[in-house]
């Protein structure tokens, strides 16, 4: 391709950003890259600083090893459903207020905002005993698998977060305002333009923000620590943590579990892809 | 309805029905309390009643062991404004907000750009940028203690190599905070770079299609027409980055626990310590409510700025 | 259609939420189920499982269901499940955390159940008795007992010409070797210690200050003393390595210790039992740490018992806890066990057998020493609930003093009027 490069032309057989872009990703990949290694070498080769960097002989036996050592098959299917129960719900009730904090003047509108945004901004480490007595109390007077030890319990606190509504809140608003009150003189209800017009001309962010849902509920570590006391109703943060003893982290094995549970978002976010890309027919222009 | 084609300015509107005065009260006001509700029941039961309970725990003692939780009014509070810890933690808090928040989104924004584009492998860029965030933050630490190690970094090996003594970076009380503030712009980078990317698919080709027939440069293109409209998305990492950037742990503990010397103790670090190492729940909780008032202040002062600086309905 | 979609969508919600219920009601009848909270993994963790099942046969009125729960984390799990009534029947807790734990109105005082004869509680080492023993409480059963030794690369010693570690070396003649044994060139350090300024820090310091002939509280526990001549002796062995040898590699990770006297760069370590099996590719020894020439403290270490503590949840599972943890701590399995993971045995009987010493020496070479260095375990810290400010007082004087921001008077008498006021706090 050509490139206009300070007004001369040179032809290169790629893209010169392959040239930035390369080592950029370089940086920013250089701990998975470490994760790799490590968990392709013994437990002698990793206990050793500075890091040995080339093991001998890569060890994949680390990720059956690590496989086996907890029902991890357990852990993956728990995980899974919280997060897929989380992310469906927060994309639908983040949605529907997003759009109403960016586009409906309601009544208290502003103040409910600011309410609804204090809420990120109290640590988790002084909120959750209160968190534990209320999800307690739901899994005793509503249904015991929304309780203490069930991952109900994982779901429940998640639903909804005052961190999608100011997400998508922020995106709605860049949809261009015209279209929606040409719609809205039409006769759209106001869930119709969200549905009709909104919705499809915010694909980049509600992927965004699915893919932010996802990688924050699947790597939450701290609450299903303190709610979940039986192994069978572990997730894999949870699993993860077999590995980390209190004198003893057997670094290898952990990091074979890591890596794998790694891809599981990974497999989500290449899906995601191409939601990511706004089509060129949808920027507004319509006849 | 025809939107007449332009080269320089947006679109304008095809006339609208004069709007109604505006009714909080009317159908519009009722259909936007109904899309909030689902929002506002999970939110307040599982965000806010807890806030309100943890706000109760700051007038009490608690210990966390005996279920006795004495009122002491406001004891707690007192308490912070006596303690030389609390006080550094907050001056380290400021430093480390200071910097992180325009580092990363600076940085993120830079990164964006570069992967805004349709060359092959974009994908695969943007993975990288993505799965970044994926890593743990125990895994991030102990890649920047080895990184930075005074021994054995390879940092220094580079600092030696160009003439410059071994730095001792986070085991150093003056550099630590510096080398915290390092680590976590790397690791929050994905999250800024995924959020721009979205803005920027938001910005409409034609745009710059037609600035650039009238010979705009690309770096005034984007200047003047990406950047003003990357405004919400500037506003949004703004925000979330102080708020999370005030509440500062995982990364100080999964490295240096507070040191060393408390030179990276931030606040909520302090808090917790206080609450699950020296049992005093009562003081963490008075101490998350002072933070508390900081960061919505300084969120509301954001949001005041954005509105007189930015142009968007 | 989008609505139609958002319909599914909330209808696989619900049936996802439903589905994903699991484990379900206990039942009243059947075996009363207990559940015991530890952090035993690999090894460790295969032997404790092993010895649950074969409880759980010998008794099938009994269901003893295990979960692990990281050591480090397992106070915050434990205090957020007594607060929300959802407490464990037994968990394993650090021994530091006994005065505090002791006021946790649902903790067992097991001082009238140990009186008893069958539970032959003398024969614990008395370091653990006293760690699980809060003024007329006892808190928990001992679970494990380690101390502190000089855990050295004999390699590095012999290519150093210097002799290795022997029962007679004063602090001096460790100190001299460590410098011996440091070259900046390759990287190489004599001694390492963990600097994060923790109570990993400062449990290095105590024994020091003991061998000085000092302490760390007076005998009514309300004043700090670690601030007298004795303490700031041995602090001043800890300035003059690190900051005029440099001699010593401040590690303020805690992590890096084992891993660089694994890659031969570090000559001594003064750590405990754990640390062995992690040091596979050189050849080590062990030996007690040196004496202070002249003090009357002679040789002294420091123990870290830990406890199985039992939480009351109804007097069924409560006395099932009980029994279970009375059958765990018997001779014949603290034998098993500490054959089958290493560790050292909490019993004398079990810790002065020497076929069992033998073998554990099989096992993991050095093991038997650091058995032997019990004996030398003659203080414990004290057991008050303000020992955690007093350990972080402590932690940052040792700190600031090794990395030269401060001098051991100065520093020692300022960490002593901070442990003061909180002695006094209460």
């Amino acid at each position: 391709m050509t490139v206009d490069v300070a007004g001369s032309r040179w032809r290169l057989p790629f893209s010169p950003w392959h040239l930035v872009l390369i080592p950029l990703s370089f940086l920013l990949v250089v701990p998975l890259l470490w994760m790799l290694i490590t968990s392709l070498e013994t437990e002698g080769e990793a206990n050793h600083f500075p890091p040995v960097l080339f093991p001998a002989k890569p060890r994949f036996a680390n990720y059956t090893e690590a496989w086996a050592q907890a029902p991890f098959g357990h852990f993956f299917l728990n995980s899974l459903t919280v997060t897929v129960v989380v992310l469906v719900s927060n994309l639908v009730v983040c949605s529907l207020a997003g759009y109403a904090f960016a586009r409906i003047r309601f009544l208290g509108r502003g103040t409910l905002f600011v309410v609804l945004m204090a809420t990120l901004m109290v640590p988790f480490q002084v909120t959750m005993i209160p968190v534990f007595l209320i999800v307690k109390w739901f899994g005793v007077n509503v249904w015991e698998g929304l309780g203490i030890d069930h991952i109900g319990a994982l779901m429940l606190p998640n639903l909804a977060t005052a961190f999608g509504i100011f997400f998508l809140r922020q995106f709605f608003q860049t949809v261009p305002v015209e279209l929606e009150e040409a719609a809205r003189v039409d006769g759209t209800s106001r869930l119709g333009v969200l549905f009709k017009i909104v919705l499809p001309l915010s694909l980049p962010a509600m992927s965004t923000l699915a893919a932010l849902t996802v990688l924050t509920s699947w790597n939450d570590f701290l609450w299903p620590l303190i709610v979940i006391t039986s192994e069978d109703q572990m997730t894999v943060p949870l699993g993860l943590s077999y590995f980390q003893g209190a004198h003893h982290v057997q670094w290898p094995l952990l990091m074979a579990a890591n890596v794998m549970s790694l891809l599981p978002m990974l497999l989500v976010f290449i899906g995601a892809q191409r939601y990511f890309v706004q089509s060129v027919a949808s920027t507004g222009i319509k006849g | 309805m025809v939107i007449a084609e332009n080269t320089k300015a947006p679109p304008r509107p095809a006339p609208v029905p004069p709007r109604r005065r505006w009714r909080p009260w009317g159908a519009d006001g009722v259909t936007g309390w109904a899309l909030v509700t689902p929002a506002v029941v999970l939110i307040g039961i599982f965000g806010l009643l807890p806030v309100l309970m943890s706000l109760q725990l700051s007038f009490q003692h608690s210990d966390l062991l005996t279920p006795e939780t004495p009122w002491v009014g406001f004891d707690n509070y007192r308490k912070m404004a006596d303690d030389p810890v609390f006080l550094e933690a907050i001056k380290h808090t400021i430093i480390y907000t200071a910097l992180f928040v325009p580092g990363t989104m600076l940085v993120g924004l830079l990164v964006a750009a570069a992967m805004n584009r349709s060359v092959r492998f974009i994908s695969v860029y943007r993975t990288a940028a993505y799965i970044t965030m994926a890593v743990s933050t125990i895994s991030q630490g102990i890649i920047f203690l080895w990184l930075t190690d005074r021994d054995y970094g390879l940092v220094n090996a580079a600092l030696n190599g160009v003439g410059v003594p071994s730095q001792p970076f986070l085991a150093s009380p003056s550099q630590a905070i510096y080398v915290i503030v390092a680590m976590t712009i790397w690791g929050w980078t994905g999250f800024s770079v995924i959020v721009y990317l979205a803005a920027l698919q938001g910005v409409p080709a034609e745009l710059h299609e037609a600035a650039a027939i009238d010979g705009a440069k690309p770096f005034t293109r984007f200047r003047t027409i990406t950047v003003p409209l990357l405004g919400p998305a500037n506003l949004f990492l703004l925000v979330w980055l102080t708020i999370n950037a005030l509440q500062l742990f995982d990364e100080v503990y999964a490295t240096t626990r507070g040191g060393p010397l408390r030179a990276t103790t931030v606040i909520v670090y302090y808090l917790w310590d206080q609450a699950f190492v020296h049992f005093d729940a009562g003081y963490a909780a008075a101490m998350a409510y002072a933070l508390f008032v900081v960061i919505l202040l300084v969120t509301a002062v954001q949001f005041r700025l954005a509105r007189r600086y930015a142009h968007h309905p | 259609m989008i609505r139609h979609r958002l319909c599914l969508a909330l209808a696989a919600v619900l049936t996802l939420v439903l589905a994903g219920c699991g484990g379900g009601g206990s039942s009243s009848s059947g075996p009363t189920e207990i559940a015991v909270w530890h952090g035993y993994q690999d090894t460790e963790g295969e032997v404790f499982k092993g010895l649950i099942d074969q409880y759980n046969k010998a008794h099938p009125d009994v269901k003893v269901k295990e979960l692990y729960s990281s050591n480090d984390l397992v106070l915050q799990k434990v205090l957020t499940a007594v607060r929300g009534g959802s407490a464990p029947d037994v968990a394993y807790m650090f021994g530091s955390w006994s005065p505090n734990i002791a006021q946790i109105p649902q903790v067992v005082d097991m001082a009238p159940v140990v009186k008893n004869a069958d539970w032959q509680w003398d024969d614990f080492y008395p370091a653990e008795r006293q760690a699980a023993t809060v003024g007329d409480k006892v808190v928990g059963v001992p679970a494990l007992v380690d101390n502190l030794a000089i855990v050295y690369n004999k390699k590095l010693f012999a290519d150093a010409g210097i002799a290795p570690p022997n029962p007679n070396w004063t602090w001096d003649d460790f100190r001299s070797a460590a410098a011996k044994l440091t070259d900046p060139s390759k990287g190489q350090y004599g001694w390492l210690i963990p600097a994060d300024g923790s109570e990993d820090t400062v449990w290095h310091y105590i024994p020091m200050l003991w061998e000085a002939g000092g302490d760390i509280l007076s005998p009514d526990n309300k004043k700090a003393v670690f601030n007298s001549e004795a303490g700031v002796k041995a602090l001043t062995v800890l300035q003059q390595m690190a900051v005029n040898d440099k001699s010593l590699y401040l590690d303020t990770t805690n992590e890096n210790g084992p891993k660089l006297m694994n890659s031969g760069k570090v000559g001594m370590l003064v750590t405990g039992p754990w640390d062995l099996s992690q040091l596979p590719d050189i050849d080590y020894d062990v030996q007690v740490m040196p004496t202070f020439a002249g003090s009357s403290g002679g040789h002294q270490t420091i123990a870290g018992p830990d406890n199985w503590v039992v939480f009351n949840n109804g007097d069924k599972k409560k006395q099932a806890a009980i029994d279970f943890v009375k059958w765990l701590s018997a001779p014949e399995q603290v034998k098993a066990f500490s054959l089958g993971t290493g560790d050292l045995p909490i019993r004398e009987s079990v810790g002065n057998d020497q076929a069992v010493l033998n073998e554990l020496n099989q096992k993991v070479p050095g093991t038997a020493a650091f058995v032997q260095n019990l004996n030398n375990v003659k203080k414990v810290r004290p057991t008050v609930e303000q020992y955690p400010d007093i350990s972080e007082a402590l932690g940052q004087a040792i700190v600031a003093v090794m990395l030269g921001k401060e001098q051991p008077a100065a520093a020692l008498n300022t960490a002593a009027q901070t442990a003061d006021a909180k002695l006094a706090e209460k």
